[in-house]
């Protein structure tokens, strides 16, 4: 559809002004980065006209608003998903036409925004944006780092990371705001002195400071009635530098100061085990805390007095223990600058903050060692073992007296030396804490804090995560949009349960062909891209059996090769063909620090070389690896899947939100009854779901019991024998026989975490089954259509909604 | 550095000469105050026009606290900006001070 002639010339003028003004050059003379940037700050000016708007909006209705902390935001791409939420990207499709370029391709061109490692940051991406579709006051606020998630190259099937400068060609999304920068004191010591009237007085002195420098990139909400900011914050030093040094002759040391200050946001931590105890990652920490906090503080000042009203004003969303400083930084505001009494400033603290709990994994839950916490927080670390001290004292007082249940619950674990515990700091100091999915709650509740819930149930809830449609169906997937549009109207944008509207035409033969017409394009695209990323030739017609996420070893993207091998070595050895013809795609980085992740991607890599080139294997079996999966290729992969694959070990993805993302785009699910998947397959139906694997329950007693015992598969069956010996006998290894010594190793152990050989049965049939279905494309169509018909409560307007009203107390202005 | 000094109705005012009290002119500052110190018991600190201070200027107005407390003597602070005294309240170091907006309070808060 045309968008009309004076909204086109309006952005054609924007841009040609923007390229002259803002970059210097003439339209014609801009290289193609350059081109993005002037077509994004001509987005840009309509989106700070948004922004200025809603800010006055909310000016005058003073609402309460919400602060989302997140130590990451994975942003991805913005310029498509910005016109798209200002309603202009059809005019701006034109008037780039009409300056003689492509828009599409000026879209590709920009970087990913990677300021996070997977699903926290992402959830916290879709979250801004149902937040400012909802129009319901928000600020997120995160850390600008320099360099983001990693770029990935694999030489010689091996991972490499490589950096991603991101800011080298700095974004022109980001507003400096160098006025508001704040000042962050790190490091010192207590001195404790009595005050004028001889109270105790315990004074911060001695610390280094840190300068906040704050950056503003803009998200808009769908209908671009709603823009909010999203505030980063780089570190700087206070100083260029120390003055005193350079003039003693030592400029090295002196930059060296300036250059330790301004690492704090350098790099974004790759979500490493090693990260445990890092000093930087505390002060990083921190740094996000003390500036949003005195942010937030400020912002509640310019029109409040009475910090007790705060809350009624106020929420403060702490995601992940990451923020948990935030209880002790809020405290300590509230009775070290503002002179509140103890009482007083606990009842508002907790009445602001709540905490959403995102992961059990155990090097998840972090601990900081007390005596670094005291070398670099010492009033926090105070304001904690108080905070401690009367928390113990309220619960020895509302449970029975219990010396290991006290331990347990202490803020402070008795280790040598001690550490304190961030989770449970963060729910002590919160009025509410949720995880994001029924089932991880539960395990939240009953296995990692137990008596916190026993103590406080009606603080505890669960608020399954979601994912935007407005990327991850109208960007990501245009013409699968167009045609449920077309079908159903465009309602489901703001309101995807509309999408239960698809049901009645999931049987119907000329929906049905639209369906997979459009899922083939998908898929001869992401097939072009797999050409020539990846340099496997593969088939669209080819069931793509896709699994795209972190590498990880409760992710069991070893599952997927056992599964692959063994049908491999049935073709070649023993001629059964499988049921279809199959591609099979992975995508995921790994910690860089994460040796057996770093080795699955090897072994993918290893076993896809000699899986690709056996003739005997083809046309039945392709493999392929697509490195560097961010974002933008996610939005490329994801509506190309027949089969999504989400097989964790029950119990142990908190959530899972990549399933949401592939069932939205027409893929089926194979699936452990895990996270998010539990709930998927209520609303979607067994009959429409691929459902493998032993439940939490029965693994918990499994382990309780010590009855795990991979070695009787191993031994009974000879194709599973046949299957693990594979990777002992050099096959996919042929010049270093032993390098793939450990999956052998890993699947026979009976102490193996994830058991692999337990679920191997299950999912093999299940496998068996979709296969069978697939050759069936009238059932396959149907299953596809009633999972995009079905998806809709997994819409992240649904989970912010839920957030608002039971959490948050937001309302939509 | 060159403190500018006033008497005011017995009182001595002594003006923080510079805009920013770190660690590059901290241990100067400390040096040079402790004649005025050592010259009088009641003292203002003028602090207007000061735009930045950090914990090693803070620690040197602690030290003057303590030096003029031990001879018995007494010291207040006037002119602080916003900035200046948020970074007092930060640390806790405003409940240990007398601290007022204007010099003329200051030196008034000696005779009341």
């Amino acid at each position: 559809m045309k968008a009309p002639n004076d909204l086109v010339s309006g952005i054609q003028e924007s841009i040609r002004r923007n390229a002259r003004y803002a970059l210097g050059k003439e339209w014609a003379e801009l290289s193609r980065y350059e081109r993005f940037v002037a077509v994004a700050l001509a987005a840009r000016d309509r989106m700070v006209d948004g922004m200025l708007a809603t800010e006055e909006r909310y000016r005058e209705q003073d609402p309460k608003r919400l602060y989302y902390l997140c130590i990451e935001f994975l942003i991805g791409q913005s310029l498509a998903n910005n016109l798209r939420n200002l309603g202009i990207r059809e005019a701006c499709r034109q008037a780039v036409s009409n300056l003689g370029a492509d828009l599409e391709e000026i879209e590709d061109s920009e970087p990913d925004a990677a300021l996070g490692n997977g699903g926290l940051g992402r959830l916290a991406a879709c979250f801004l944006d149902s937040l400012a579709t909802l129009g319901m006051p928000t600020c997120g606020y995160g850390i600008n780092y320099e360099y983001g998630l990693f770029k990935q190259e694999i030489d010689d099937g091996y991972q490499r990371e490589r950096p991603d400068n991101w800011l080298a060609q700095s974004s022109p999304w980001q507003i400096a705001r160098t006025d508001e920068a704040c000042l962050v004191p790190v490091y010192g010591r207590i001195v404790h002195e009595a005050d004028r009237h001889g109270a105790y007085n315990p004074m911060w002195m001695d610390w280094k400071v840190l300068i906040g420098v704050p950056y503003d990139m803009l998200i808009p909400g769908y209908g671009g009635r709603t823009v909010h900011c999203l505030r980063l914050y780089s570190a700087r030093s206070s100083r260029d530098f120390d003055m005193r040094i350079f003039n003693d002759g030592d400029y090295f040391k002196a930059v060296e100061q300036k250059i330790a200050s301004e690492t704090i946001t350098k790099v974004l931590y790759p979500s490493d085990a090693v990260i445990a105890g890092r000093e930087l990652r505390l002060v990083q920490e921190y740094f996000l805390v003390a500036c949003a906090l005195r942010d937030i503080v400020r912002r509640f000042e310019e029109s409040h007095s009475d910090f007790r009203e705060l809350p009624a004003k106020t929420a403060i969303q702490m995601n992940d223990a990451h923020p948990a400083l935030a209880v002790a930084e809020l405290m300590r505001i509230l009775i070290d600058e503002k002179d509140l009494r103890w009482s007083k400033a606990w009842e508002i603290t907790r009445a602001t903050l709540s905490y959403t709990n995102h992961t059990l994994a155990p090097e998840a839950l972090e601990k900081w060692l007390v005596p670094l916490l005291e070398g670099t927080l010492p009033r926090h670390l105070q304001i904690i073992y108080e905070i401690n001290r009367r928390f113990l004292k309220q619960v020895a007082v509302a449970l029975p007296a219990d010396e290991p249940r006290m331990a347990r619950m202490s803020l402070i674990e008795e280790s040598s030396p001690k550490r304190v515990r961030m989770v449970n700091l963060a729910i002590v100091g919160s009025h509410a804490t949720n995880g994001v999915s029924a089932m991880q709650t539960d395990m939240l509740q009953s296995l990692l804090v137990p008596d916190l819930y026993q103590l406080w149930p009606e603080r505890f809830s669960h608020k399954t995560n979601g994912i935007t449609q407005r990327r991850w169906l109208l960007g990501a997937n245009p013409l699968l949009a167009d045609l449920v549009s077309e079908t159903i109207g465009d309602g489901w944008i703001t309101d995807l349960q509309q999408l239960r509207g698809l049901e009645p035409f999931a049987a119907d033969s000329a929906f049905q062909a639209a369906f997979g017409r459009i899922k083939r394009v998908n898929k001869e695209k992401l097939a072009a891209i797999i050409r020539d990323r990846s340099h496997v030739k593969v088939d669209p017609d080819s069931l793509f059996d896709i699994q795209a996420k972190r590498i990880h070893a409760y992710k069991r993207q070893l599952l997927n090769i056992l599964h692959i091998v063994y049908e491999y070595l049935a073709l070649v050895e023993d001629g059964e063909e499988p049921a279809t013809p199959r591609t099979y795609v992975f995508a995921g980085k790994a910690a860089p620090g994460y040796w057996y992740a770093k080795q699955v991607i090897k072994l993918i890599h290893d076993v896809a070389r000699v899986v690709n080139a056996d003739g005997r294997a083809q046309p039945w079996i392709k493999v392929a690896f697509l490195s560097d999966y961010r974002v933008s290729l996610a939005e490329k992969t994801i509506p190309a899947a027949d089969l999504s694959e989400q097989i964790s070990t029950a119990g142990t993805e908190a959530s899972g939100t990549s399933s949401m993302k592939f069932a939205l785009n027409g893929a089926v699910t194979i699936a452990t009854l895990d996270g998010a998947n539990i709930e998927i397959l209520d609303d979607v139906g067994g009959d429409n779901m691929f459902v493998f694997g032993l439940e939490v329950a029965d693994l918990h007693a499994m382990h309780g019991k010590r009855s795990y015992r991979p070695r009787d598969l191993y031994d009974d069956d000879p194709r599973v024998k046949r299957m693990a010996q594979a990777f002992t006998s050099g096959l996919f290894s042929p010049e270093e026989p032993g390098l793939f010594s450990w999956v052998l190793q890993t699947i026979l152990n009976p102490n193996d975490e994830y058991c692999h050989l337990a679920d191997l049965p299950t999912y093999l049939e299940a496998h068996r089954n979709a296969a069978e279905a697939f050759k069936d494309p009238g059932r396959w169509m149907r299953t596809a259509i009633l999972n995009v018909a079905r998806i809709g409560r997994f819409s992240s307007d649904r989970a912010v909604l839920e957030y608002a009203r039971d959490i948050w107390d937001l309302k939509q202005v | 550095m060159q403190i500018s000094v006033d008497r005011v109705n017995d009182v001595t005012v002594a003006l923080i000469p510079v805009e920013e009290l770190d660690a590059s002119n901290a241990a100067e500052f400390k040096r040079d105050v402790a004649r005025i110190l050592a010259a009088d018991t009641q003292l203002v600190i003028d602090f207007s026009r000061l735009r930045f201070i950090d914990s090693s200027g803070l620690g040197v107005m602690l030290s003057c606290l303590r030096q003029m407390s031990a001879r018995g003597g007494d010291l207040k602070l006037c002119g602080m900006s916003k900035q200046v005294r948020a970074t007092f309240e930060l640390v806790r170091m405003h409940r240990i001070f007398d601290i007022f907006p204007t010099c003329e309070e200051a030196v008034g808060a000696f005779s009341d």
